[in-house]
């Protein structure tokens, strides 16, 4: 084991947590992984922030993780001002910038997906290298992508996990009153951003601009966001490469946190 | 003045649901399959519906009322002020209330201020005009998103209301609605504008809407305790935030009320029709009628902490939490006269037709509300100056 892993054995039974100011937003998030590590910033999915998990932990072994809470999920707050991709993209350079992060590795599953690849495409010279996971963002016709606002509690499980014994970390403690206020919050963060249209339709067309080397990593059962989303953004990067893993669905990171983040750190260190 | 006004309101429904609705469908909004609706027979319900809102016009309600609402079958006028058109040709005395257009729902609510305008030059001043959000299911049918829906509501309202008033052409330079021409062809009639009338599932930011503005907040289909709750909260506001009373003529309540010759009568009846209203038509998914960003977060914890949505509930319960009114002529006279001299409400808004009630009960209602309820809350003809002694009876 060399020192670096030592190190990121020792921070993954904690929470490696802090809050940083971006440009006056405080936001919360997870930092870990050797500082001599490549950077790689992880952008999570709807509900899916204030977590620190498995496969976190994983990609600490070769790189350097940041992990915030987007602006309207876990515990950042979304000022009401930001409504629509545009303030996300900049809230995430600016991010960037106050972590002192020249150019990183980009990670984006679901809704963070979406954020990655515009990123990517208006910042460039800020991405190393991009990896989209079961994302949304753009649009194929005559294959929708479920709607998570008609989908109660149980159904959105249904859709998204093939085990459900992987969403433990989902389940709250008590479903109480401040819990449902709680999910009301971050579902009206992503109604802002993705009711209508729930993709940018300049985003396909725009996907042709980058140029870093892409992945795209789907769970081949995804019910929320159909694979056939993933060959459409093969498509549209040039040079991008499609893993479809199997025997799990939107959520291969929490299933399958081993295979998911292997296959993603073996294309980053390549 | 009369202890109390009377408001005809129609839903227009459709009643023809399948049988197996109950079991194997969750909601009446939204993805109900539209199917089920049959032009011919809307084509003979459409025009009942209106024979039935003149006969109300006949009977001597104040004013009879329609509504928006979208892909369900509770109500089967998206445009209500299409109906509102015809109503104008046939109601002649009563005032025509579209309570309301929903606005939010609306990209272009320069629309609705000209087709307002238009009805109010048409009825030659009768119109009221009621404005709404929409129910939670409309933002699905639409897909107007839900998180904006307050500011467009406000906003529009304030575009509806200077396209009224202001001299045109004029600009309106909006968050969410812009005109480099404001300058409504035709004005209405009504100065400064028609009435406005807010009706409400007791969202304090609706309250405190109307309020601000003196409009009418119109409590829907709710129990007497948060009734009074929003009139209390209506009152409180329009005294310590905007520094007036607020009037009986402020506060109005729209309830169903089912009339019979007894007590049991009325109770048979109720739960054999009105039912059909809570059980089938406003039977909703809860992420229909509560969409991201569509209720505050002090509203919704209200209504959670209430209790939540779309709970079962028998008719009886719905009578004895004040939903709905269901009695004999005296019970329903002793029921009404607890919203005129308690909670100080003096409009009813309600409708005769529920669910599948055949005409000849809807009629047995209009009639027995006109002749033997009415008369008890309006005012005496009493003696004045101008009229000779003899005249009055």
């Amino acid at each position: 084991m060399t020192a670096d892993e030592a190190s990121s054995v020792a921070t993954s039974l904690e929470r490696p947590e802090r809050t940083i100011d971006v440009r006056g937003l405080p936001t919360h998030m997870f930092e870990a992984g050797a500082s001599s590590s490549p950077p790689l910033l992880y952008l999570h999915g709807t509900y899916l922030g204030n977590l620190w998990l498995d496969f976190h932990r994983q990609l600490t072994r070769h790189f350097h993780v940041f992990a915030p809470d987007t602006p309207g999920f876990g515990l950042t707050p979304r000022p009401d001002w930001m409504r629509d991709m545009s303030d996300y993209v900049l809230y995430f350079r600016d991010l960037l910038d106050t972590l002192g992060i020249e150019k990183a590795a980009l990670v984006g599953h679901s809704l963070g997906g979406w954020m990655a690849a515009e990123l990517a495409v208006w910042y460039p010279e800020r991405v190393e290298k991009l990896v989209l996971t079961n994302s949304v963002g753009i649009r194929v016709k005559g294959s929708p992508i479920a709607d998570l606002f008609a989908m109660n509690a149980q159904e959105v499980m249904m859709a998204c996990f093939d085990d459900f014994s992987a969403a433990a970390p989902l389940m709250p403690a008590e479903m109480n009153v401040d819990y449902l206020i709680g999910q009301y919050r971050q579902l009206t963060t992503l109604a802002s951003l993705a009711w209508n249209p729930s993709y940018d339709p300049k985003l396909e067309r725009r996907l042709a601009r980058i140029t870093c080397p892409t992945l795209i990593v789907w769970g081949e059962h995804d019910r929320l966001i159909p694979p056939i989303y993933a060959e459409a953004f093969q498509r549209a990067i040039a040079g991008s490469e499609v893993v479809m893993l199997s025997g799990t669905g939107h959520m291969p990171m929490f299933e399958q946190p081993q295979e998911w983040s292997a296959v993603i750190a073996d294309f980053l260190r390549k | 003045m009369n202890k109390l006004t009377f408001h005809y309101f129609h839903l227009m429904p459709w009643p023809h649901l399948p049988p197996d609705f109950d079991e194997n469908y969750d909601s009446a909004w939204v993805t109900l399959p539209n199917t089920f609706y049959d032009p011919i027979k809307g084509h003979a319900l459409y025009n009942r519906y209106l024979d039935e809102i003149e006969r109300a016009d006949k009977l001597g309600w104040d004013s009879v009322i329609v509504n928006e609402h979208h892909q369900n079958a509770y109500g089967t006028m998206p445009s209500p002020n299409i109906m509102a058109a015809a109503l104008t040709q046939r109601v002649k005395r009563a005032r025509i209330g579209i309570v309301g257009n929903a606005l939010p729902l609306h990209d272009d609510p320069l629309r609705v201020a000209e087709e307002i305008a238009m009805l109010d030059v048409l009825s030659g001043g009768r119109i009221i005009s009621g404005f709404v959000r929409g129910t939670g299911m409309e933002y699905f049918s639409y897909n107007i998103n839900p998180t904006v829906s307050r500011e467009r509501m406000d906003e529009a309202h304030d575009l509806i209301i200077q396209a009224w008033t202001r001299p045109g052409p004029f600009a309106f330079e909006g968050e969410h609605y812009n005109y480099r021409y404001v300058n409504t062809w035709p004005r209405p009639i009504q100065q400064p504008h028609p009435p406005i009338w807010l009706p409400g599932t007791a969202s304090m930011e609706t309250i405190d809407f109307a309020a601000r503005h003196k409009y009418p907040y119109m409590t829907v289909f709710m129990p007497m305790n948060q009734r009074k709750r929003a009139y209390e909260m209506y009152r409180r506001v329009a005294e310590e935030k905007y520094g007036y009373e607020a009037q009986p003529d402020q506060l109005a309540f729209c309830t169903p009320v089912i009339l019979g010759e007894t007590d049991d009568i009325a109770m048979k009846e109720g739960e054999k029709y009105a039912l059909w209203l809570f059980d089938k038509g406003l039977k909703v998914r809860p992420e229909f009628f509560v969409p991201p960003g569509y209720m505050s977060e002090r509203s919704l914890k209200a209504a959670l902490e209430g209790g939540g949505f779309g709970q079962k509930r028998t008719f009886k319960e719905l009578v004895d939490t004040g939903v709905v009114i269901a009695g004999s002529v005296d019970t329903v006279i002793e029921k009404l006269s607890y919203y005129t001299d308690v909670l100080h409400a003096n409009m009813l808004v309600t409708g005769g037709h529920v669910g599948e009630m055949p005409d000849y009960l809807v009629l047995k209602f209009q009639e027995m509300m006109a002749k033997e309820v009415m008369p008890h809350f309006r005012e005496k003809v009493t003696q004045t100056a101008e009229r000779p002694a003899e005249v009055v009876s």
